[in-house]
C-alpha cells in the first residue's frame, strides 16, 4: 500500500488463556486495506489472537501495536454477545454502530438515518428493517452485524467464521461488502475454514500451528491442478472440518 | 337517569380526592407509576427480574437503622435505605467477583441476611405496629415532605434514565460491543443498580420496602404481553402502573383496606389480564395464532 508501517503489528506477541501459553513469538504485520485469513485447527489460538488483538486478553509478553482508535475497531465473535431476545429491529441495531460519532447522548439525525438506509440496502436487508432481531435467520443476522461494523466505520474489522450457517447468497453479498471495505483502506482479518472461501476472498493468510504464526501467500493454497490446497499445508488444515 | 350515572362516578372517581391525604396519596404514586415501570422494564430484559426482590429486602436494614436513629423520619430512613441497598450491590457484586459465585446466589445471600437484619432492628426499637408500617407501607400517610422526597427522586430517576439510556440499551443488546467502544459494562450496571435502590426507597413510604417492588416488576412483566418494541413496553408499563396506583386507591378508600396491597394487586390483576388476553404470546393469541400468508406487508 504505502511505505508507511501498517497501522496492526505484532512484536514478539505471547498470548495464555489461564496459565496455558496458547500463542508465542508471533511477529508480523496486518497489511492496511488488505484481508488477511487466519487459518488453523481448532484451538490453535485463532479466537485467542483476535482476542488479543482487540485488547480482550493481556498478553504474557510482547505487544500488539494498533494505530486504529479503539471506536474503529470492530470484533464479530463466533459466539455472540448479542441478546437476540432483546426487542430491537435490524434498523436499530445498525444504527448503534454510530457510537463513534454519536456516543451516549448525541441524537441522530436525518443524514443518519439515510446512510443508515444506504447500508441495509447496500448489504440487501431494507426489507428486514423493522424486523426484531430474535426473527432473524443466522445469515440475515450475520448481515445486519456487518452493517453495524459500516455504520462505525470500521477501519479494523475482525471476524471469527462470518460464513458459518451461512447461506451462500449472503456470503456472497458479505465477500462484495468486506472486499470494498478493505478497497478503502480498512485492515481486515478473517478467521476461515473453508479453502475455497480463502481463495475467493482472501489476500494473505497467516497460518497458527504449534503455537507460531506463518504468513503465506495466498497463492500457495491453490494447488497447480486445481484448487486443492498445496501439499505443505494439508497438514496444518487437516482435521479441520469444512464449513 | 344520566346524572344519577354522573353523580355515582364522581363519588366514586373523584370525591375520594377531595381530602389532602387522598390527593397526596396520588400524586406520589403517579410519580413512583412514571419511574418504576421502565426499570422493571430493563430488569426484566436483563433477565434480573428478582434482582428487584433482592434489593427490595436489602433496604431494609439501613430504613430500620434510620428509624431507630431518629424515629419516624422519611428522609433519615431514606438515606439508610439508599445505603444499605447500594452496600449490598456492591458486596455482592464484589463477593461473586471474587469467588466466581453467581451474582444471584450472592444477591440471594445478602438479601436474607439483610431481611432478618432489619426486621431485628426494628424489633428492637420498635412495635410490630412500626414493623408492619415499614414492610408494607401505608400511602394514606404521605405528609408534604414524604411527597417532596418522594417526587424529586423519582424526577432525578427519569433524568438519569433519560441519560444513560441509550448507553443501557446497548449494554443490554450486545457488551461486547460497548466494550470494545471503550465503556465500561460494569459502571452502567452499577448506575443502572443504583437507580433501582433509589427507586425503591421512594416507593417503601407508600408501599412498603416489600411492596414497593411490585409497581417496578408487575406492570413490566404485564407488558410484555403487549409489545415487542422497547418503547412499547416502557410506555404500557407505565400505563399499567398509573391506572393501578389510582385504582388501588380508590379501592383502599372505598373498601377500607390497605392501600398498598390493592395498588399491587391491580397491578397483578394487569398481568394476569395480559397473560390471558394479551396480543403478543399470550393466551388467547395462542389459541387463535395464524400466520399472514406470504406476500403480505409487514406490521412493524
Amino acid at each position: 500500500m504505502s511505505d508507511q508501517p501498517a497501522r496492526l503489528r505484532l512484536h514478539d506477541l505471547q498470548l495464555a488463556q489461564g496459565n496455558r501459553t496458547v500463542l508465542e513469538h508471533i511477529d508480523g504485520e496486518f497489511r492496511d486495506g488488505a484481508i488477511t485469513a487466519l487459518i488453523g485447527a481448532n484451538g490453535t489460538g485463532k479466537s485467542t489472537l483476535i482476542q488479543g488483538i482487540m485488547g480482550m486478553l493481556k498478553p504474557i509478553a510482547g505487544r500488539v501495536e494498533c494505530r486504529v482508535p479503539k471506536e474503529r475497531r470492530a470484533w464479530l465473535p463466533q459466539q455472540l454477545a448479542l441478546d437476540l431476545t432483546f426487542p430491537m429491529s435490524v434498523e436499530e441495531l445498525v444504527m448503534t454502530g454510530s457510537w463513534p460519532s454519536h456516543g451516549a447522548f448525541k441524537g441522530y439525525c436525518a443524514a443518519h438515518y439515510r446512510r443508515g438506509r444506504e447500508i441495509m440496502a447496500r448489504l440487501g436487508i431494507s426489507h428486514l428493517a423493522h424486523r426484531p432481531l430474535g426473527e432473524l435467520s443466522g445469515g440475515q443476522r450475520q448481515r445486519a452485524l456487518l452493517g453495524r461494523t459500516l455504520m462505525q466505520e470500521a477501519t479494523l474489522l475482525l471476524l471469527d467464521e462470518p460464513f458459518a450457517n451461512v447461506d451462500a447468497e449472503t456470503v456472497d453479498v458479505l465477500m462484495t461488502v468486506l472486499r470494498d471495505m478493505a478497497k478503502q483502506g480498512a485492515t481486515i482479518i478473517v478467521v476461515l475454514h473453508d479453502m475455497e472461501q480463502l481463495s475467493r476472498l482472501a489476500d494473505e493468510a497467516v497460518v497458527l500451528s504449534g503455537g507460531h504464526a506463518r504468513w503465506v501467500p495466498v497463492e500457495s493454497f491453490e494447488h497447480p491442478d486445481g484448487n486443492l490446497p498445496a501439499p505443505f499445508l494439508t497438514q496444518t488444515i487437516s482435521g479441520v472440518s469444512a464449513c | 337517569m344520566l346524572a344519577v350515572l354522573l353523580a355515582s362516578l364522581h363519588d366514586w372517581l373523584v370525591a375520594p380526592f377531595d381530602y389532602g391525604f387522598m390527593r397526596r396519596a396520588l400524586v406520589a404514586s403517579l410519580a413512583l407509576s412514571l419511574a418504576a415501570p421502565p426499570m422493571g422494564v430493563f430488569l426484566v430484559l436483563r433477565g434480573m427480574s428478582l434482582i428487584g426482590d433482592a434489593m427490595a429486602h436489602a433496604i431494609l436494614p439501613g430504613v430500620a437503622l434510620g428509624f431507630l436513629f431518629a424515629g419516624f423520619s422519611l428522609p433519615m430512613m431514606s438515606l439508610g435505605g439508599i445505603l444499605s441497598g447500594l452496600l449490598v450491590a456492591v458486596l455482592a457484586g464484589s463477593v461473586s467477583q471474587m469467588s466466581g459465585q453467581r451474582e444471584d446466589a450472592a444477591m440471594a445471600s445478602f438479601f436474607l441476611i439483610s431481611l432478618a437484619a432489619g426486621v431485628m432492628i426494628i424489633s428492637l426499637g420498635g412495635s410490630s405496629v412500626d414493623l408492619t408500617h415499614v414492610l408494607f407501607g401505608s400511602v394514606l400517610a404521605v405528609n408534604t415532605t414524604a411527597l417532596v422526597l418522594i417526587a424529586s427522586i423519582s424526577s432525578l430517576i427519569v433524568v438519569i434514565l433519560a441519560v444513560i439510556f441509550r448507553t443501557l440499551v446497548v449494554e443490554c443488546l450486545d457488551p461486547l460491543f460497548l466494550r470494545g467502544q471503550g465503556v465500561r459494562g460494569s459502571l452502567v450496571h452499577g448506575v443502572f443498580l443504583g437507580l433501582v435502590v433509589l427507586n425503591l426507597t421512594a416507593g417503601f413510604q407508600t408501599l412498603g420496602t416489600l411492596m414497593a417492588v411490585g409497581l417496578m416488576m408487575l406492570p413490566a412483566t404485564a407488558a410484555r404481553f403487549w409489545s415487542k418494541r422497547l418503547e412499547g413496553l416502557i410506555v404500557v408499563a407505565i400505563g399499567i402502573a398509573l391506572v393501578a396506583s389510582t385504582g388501588g386507591l380508590l379501592l383502599s378508600y372505598h373498601f377500607s383496606i390497605p392501600s398498598g396491597p390493592s395498588i399491587i394487586l391491580l397491578a397483578g390483576v394487569g398481568y394476569i389480564v395480559s397473560a390471558l388476553f394479551g396480543s403478543h404470546h399470550s393466551l388467547r393469541e395462542r389459541l387463535l395464532r395464524r400466520a399472514s400468508p406470504l406476500g403480505t406487508p409487514e406490521s412493524h
